[in-house]
Formats: C-alpha cells, sequence, structure tokens
C-alpha cells in the first residue's frame, strides 16, 4: 500500500486523548441512563434529504451514491436523525432520547480543522412546556460539573426575540430584512446606517444598544426594557426571567449571560437556546434548545422538542489529561495461566507481558519504562 | 490574557497603524519593527503581522480574537466570522476589465483571469452566465495582453495600473475596504474590551470624517 496518509481533516486518536474522550463520554451517557433516557442509536449514512433543514453555514456533509444513485451523506447532524426515526416509526410520545457518536463536516482544507465530531446529547420529545428547557440545563449544568469543567458561563439566547421585535419596526419588510442581516452580521457599518432612519422612534435607544444585546442577564434585560411595548415579546421576555430565576436557585454560582442580537442555531429553533463556553475556549462545549419544528421537515405534524448535544472534543480540550501510573506487566510460563489472571485481577493498572522468555519482558519493561512482576520466578 | 490581533502587514499595516494609534493602543513597535513579527508594547492588545488569507486562518481556529484585512479576501474566503467594521481605509474596487478590443457580448464563453476566483464565479452567476476562470497569482493585467484571458476580475484603486497597461473597465463589481474582523465566540469573552475598542475606532473615524 502506497498511500498511508491520513484524508484530510481527520486524525487517530490514542493512549491518553482517546480514554479522556471515552471517560467523557462514560460520563454523559451516565447522567442521561440515571435520568431514564433510552439510548438511540442512528446508522452513520443517511439520504442527504435528511438533512435539508440543517444550516452548515461554510461547510458541507461528505457525500457518496448508494446503488441507485441516490445522494447518501455521512450524517453532519444527530438531531435530524432522531426526527427522521420518530415521523417513521410511530413512536409514543412524550419520549426522552440519548445518542453518542461522531458527525462528519468537511471544512476548510489545510486550516488545521477536524472534519470528525465526537457529540453526546438528547432529545426530549413531546413536552411543550418550560419544564423541558428546564431539564436539558440542568442536566447541562450536571454534564459540566461530571466531565470537570468549570468556569463554565451559560449562554440563553430565544428564537423568538429578534423576529418579535423587527415585526414590530414602523419600516417595510426589505428594511427589515437590511436591519437583520447586518444584525446577524454584526456589521456595525450597515447596522449603524439603516436604524439611523429609526433613531427619532420610540425604538431609537433600544436599536442603538441591539448588536451590543449580550452579556450580564441583568444587564441586557435593563436594555430590553427600553423597547416600547410588544405584546408578542412578553411570553418570552417571561420565559427567559423564569429561567434565570430557576438557575440562580438550582445552582446558584453559575453564571449566566443572555444573548439577544444572535439568529437561532439552526432554522427549525423556536424557542429558548443555550449554549456554555468557557473564557478561553475557542468552541461551544454544548449547544442545545426548543425546536418544536423539528419534525415539521418530515412529516404534517408538529411535535414540541427540546434537545441539547456536548461537544465532546470540546470537553476533553477542557479537562487536564490525568497522569496514569505505571503500567506492571506480569510475566508467567505459559502453564502458570490461572496465577497469572489472579495478579492480575488484584494488581491495578497491570496487564499480562506474553513474552517468551524472561529477557525479552525484561526488554520489554525497561523500553517502555514499566514494573515487571515474574511469576516464574517463585517456581 | 492579552487580546490578540492579526493585522495584515504591508499597505492594511501603515493604514491601520494611525488609527489604532489614535484609538489608544501603543503601535511603537510596530512602527520600528526591523524583523519582528509579534507586538506586545500594548497592555491589552498582542498583535501580529501576517498575510491577509491568513488572518482569517488564525481568527478561525480561534489563536487570534481580531483580525484587520481587505473585504476583497473576506469576501474570496467567505468569511465565518463578524466584520463587525468598515474602517475607511484602503477603499478599492472590483473590476472586469480588458484591452479595447474585448466585446462583454461575445457569444463564445469567456475566459476570465483573476487572483479571486470565488468572487469572479459568483459575479457571473449573479448575471447569469457560465465563464471559465483561470487563477494567476499576480501581475493579473498581463493575462489578456498576452492571450491567456478574455478579460480579468482585479482590484483597482485608482485605475492607474489599468490605464498603465491600456486597459478598461467593463463593469464595476463590489467596493472593498479593510474592515475589524471579531472572532463570534471572543466577542463574548472580551465583550468589554472589544467594545471599547470599536467605540474608539468609531470615534477616531468621526474626527477623521469631519
Amino acid at each position: 500500500m502506497k498511500n498511508r496518509n491520513l484524508p484530510s481533516g481527520t486524525r487517530d486518536e490514542f493512549g491518553p486523548r482517546a480514554a479522556v474522550k471515552e471517560q467523557i463520554t462514560a460520563k454523559l451517557l451516565a447522567i442521561l441512563k440515571q435520568r431514564g433516557f433510552e439510548k438511540l442509536t442512528t446508522p452513520i449514512l443517511e439520504y442527504a434529504d435528511v438533512f435539508k433543514p440543517l444550516n452548515l453555514t461554510n461547510n458541507r456533509a461528505y457525500q457518496l451514491l448508494d446503488e441507485q444513485g441516490e445522494a447518501l451523506v455521512l450524517r453532519p447532524d444527530l438531531t435530524l436523525p432522531v426526527a427522521r426515526m420518530l415521523s417513521t416509526t410511530g413512536v409514543e410520545l412524550p419520549a426522552k432520547w440519548y445518542y453518542s457518536g461522531d458527525v462528519f463536516r468537511v471544512k476548510k482544507q489545510l486550516s488545521g480543522s477536524y472534519n470528525q465530531i465526537s457529540e453526546a446529547g438528547f432529545e426530549l420529545v413531546g413536552y411543550g412546556g418550560l419544564k423541558g428547557e428546564w431539564e436539558s440545563l440542568m442536566i447541562a449544568l450536571a454534564g459540566c460539573r461530571e466531565t470537570g469543567v468549570t468556569e463554565m458561563t451559560l449562554e440563553l439566547s430565544d428564537a423568538r426575540f429578534v423576529a418579535s421585535v423587527l415585526e414590530a419596526l414602523p419600516v417595510p419588510t426589505p428594511t427589515k430584512q437590511a436591519l437583520q442581516q447586518a444584525l446577524f452580521a454584526k456589521n456595525l457599518t450597515t447596522y449603524q446606517q439603516i436604524s439611523a432612519l429609526l433613531a427619532k422612534t420610540p425604538f431609537g435607544p433600544f436599536l442603538a444598544e441591539w448588536p451590543w444585546l449580550f452579556g450580564e442577564f441583568d444587564d441586557v434585560m435593563k436594555v430590553v426594557a427600553k423597547l416600547p411595548a410588544i405584546p408578542a415579546l412578553t411570553p418570552v421576555i417571561d420565559d427567559l426571567k423564569a429561567t434565570a430565576a430557576f438557575l440562580k436557585q438550582q445552582a446558584p454560582s453559575q453564571r449566566v449571560v443572555l444573548d439577544l442580537s444572535i439568529p437561532s442555531p439552526q432554522r427549525y429553533y423556536t424557542g429558548m437556546a443555550f449554549r456554555g463556553y468557557t473564557q478561553n475556549a475557542s468552541d461551544y462545549l454544548f449547544s442545545g434548545g426548543r425546536y418544536d419544528d423539528l419534525l415539521k421537515s418530515f412529516q404534517q405534524v408538529k411535535e414540541p422538542a427540546v434537545g441539547l448535544a456536548f461537544d465532546v472534543d470540546a470537553l476533553a480540550d477542557k479537562v487536564a489529561t490525568p497522569a496514569t501510573p505505571p503500567q506492571t506487566l506480569i510475566y508467567f510460563d505459559a502453564d502458570q495461566w490461572q496465577l497469572a489472571e489472579a495478579t492480575l485481577a488484584r494488581t491495578p493498572n497491570s496487564t499480562l507481558c506474553l513474552a517468551d522468555s524472561r529477557e525479552e519482558a525484561e526488554r520489554i519493561a525497561v523500553s517502555t519504562a514499566k514494573q515487571l512482576i515474574d511469576l516464574t520466578e517463585s517456581r | 490574557m492579552p487580546i490578540k490581533i492579526a493585522l495584515t502587514k504591508g499597505r492594511v499595516e501603515q493604514q491601520v497603524v494611525p488609527l489604532l494609534e489614535a484609538s489608544g493602543i501603543d503601535c511603537s513597535g510596530i512602527r520600528s519593527k526591523g524583523r519582528r513579527l509579534i507586538f506586545d508594547e500594548d497592555p491589552v492588545y498582542e498583535t501580529i503581522l501576517v498575510k491577509g488569507p491568513d488572518v482569517l486562518t488564525y481568527l478561525n481556529s480561534g489563536a487570534v480574537q481580531l483580525g484587520i484585512v481587505g473585504s476583497d479576501i473576506l469576501d474570496e474566503q467567505r468569511n465565518p466570522q463578524y466584520a463587525m467594521l468598515d474602517l475607511g481605509v484602503g477603499r478599492c474596487r472590483f473590476v472586469l476589465a480588458s484591452t479595447s478590443d474585448f466585446d462583454p457580448q461575445q457569444v463564445s464563453r469567456k475566459i476570465i483571469a483573476t487572483k479571486y476566483p470565488n468572487i469572479t464565479k459568483r459575479y457571473f452567476q449573479s448575471i447569469g452566465e457560465d465563464v471559465e476562470i483561470i487563477k494567476i497569482e499576480g501581475s493579473v493585467e498581463l493575462a489578456p495582453l498576452i492571450g491567456l484571458a478574455d478579460a480579468i476580475v482585479d482590484i483597482t484603486e485608482t485605475g492607474t495600473t489599468l490605464k498603465e497597461n491600456n486597459l478598461h473597465v467593463y463593469a464595476e463589481l463590489q467596493p472593498v475596504s479593510t474592515k475589524l474582523v471579531v472572532n463570534r465566540l471572543a466577542l463574548k469573552q472580551y465583550q468589554p474590551q472589544i467594545r471599547s475598542l470599536i467605540d474608539a475606532l468609531q470615534q477616531t473615524q468621526g474626527v477623521n470624517a469631519q
């Protein structure tokens, strides 16, 4: 074989990194299992159509063809397969599913980014009330705590906010669209040109601050209070305030920030969204929210749904790799197998040395810096 | 930890350093840089000098929080980060240019030479035309003169280089200017610092505009 290189955007994982990722995934899944969620595994290969509602921005999915020439993809996301499954199997709702696995997104070549991302997450389908968001948040907090992430910032946002404010602005639709585009791209130069048209209206003071409408929960709410009354906003603000109060009660030391200037992570989001990051991370540790429109891509009937996925790679970057104590090798003669098994069972962090001679066993122990227990000595 | 700025070296650097200084950033190191590439004179901002296309590579990976780069590169690379502020310098424009015998209505499939294949592709798509694009690394003006291409898509500030090569502008594409680009997550992590820098830069611009 001539080509022994990895394709761009992939990597082998072994040793401590692989161990840390496995440990993190196990801890996250244990939390979900303990809370009565059921395991769901979907295939890595799906028809490309399943992911049509997904906006991958600058990335795309790996594509191939099946025997009939239909486009297949390596799944770029784990939420849409759950929606596909629910719409085709008639599972009784409400249901709570958890999953773990890798997703694949082709990113810019030779940019140092990886195209295979390990995720673990859950979907809560069939519950429409705030309790769904709250259980998701409790799991997010528990997941970070259990995997040893400290000083995580929890960010709340809501898919309904921007749309409701834009709806209320006294300008024609194309202006609203241009304003939204500049707001989402944080293009201040263009945003300020458009919002200047409304400077003298009651929306003026709020619009001047809107691109910066993220940060400490109470500070953001003070700016929101500058808005004239918009009836559609009342439930959104009430939900956010109730959630902040809930978090204060459940996790008093948790830093909670609010961002009301961003688009929702995907088009099918219909309500609150939540993400977590640390001060020096370059990726979000988890991301989730309410997406009652999720199943609409697959069936006529809407179903309320909340879900969240942890980025296992981002979590692994945050967790210090534990220093493993030196391993112990157990050298033995073939007829001592039972004794070897017993020694293996009671010696922590040990492994059988399968060398055929004492000399070879010693050589392995020296070259790999391991301790050697020689069971043949006692014969 | 200081906030890191990736600044495009060369012309952008010369035009932007006065703006950064007026906004209170110590750029004395960049003014007398020698061969250095990292400048930590300022207590809050650490500046690194890189090539334009690399600004986004650093920014996307999260290795730097802010970038200063021309919108030509942002458009060509389909920048996913926040281009928050037009710094008002480095203004120029993309044009379609060629020799005087070029016929924009020609029936055959045109061959266009450019340093910016994505921008060229999007432009011709927007006018419903399909062209063959040849990627050139520099001195794009040569291509129609030597017969490599029918026309070029390139940036021009004053049009002098085009005129000197007897090339005419057949269409004006999007304008170009230097932008301050912010990594999406860094904007949240360093909100107060980035906001005060942007406010200061906008104030400087306001003063310049008067």
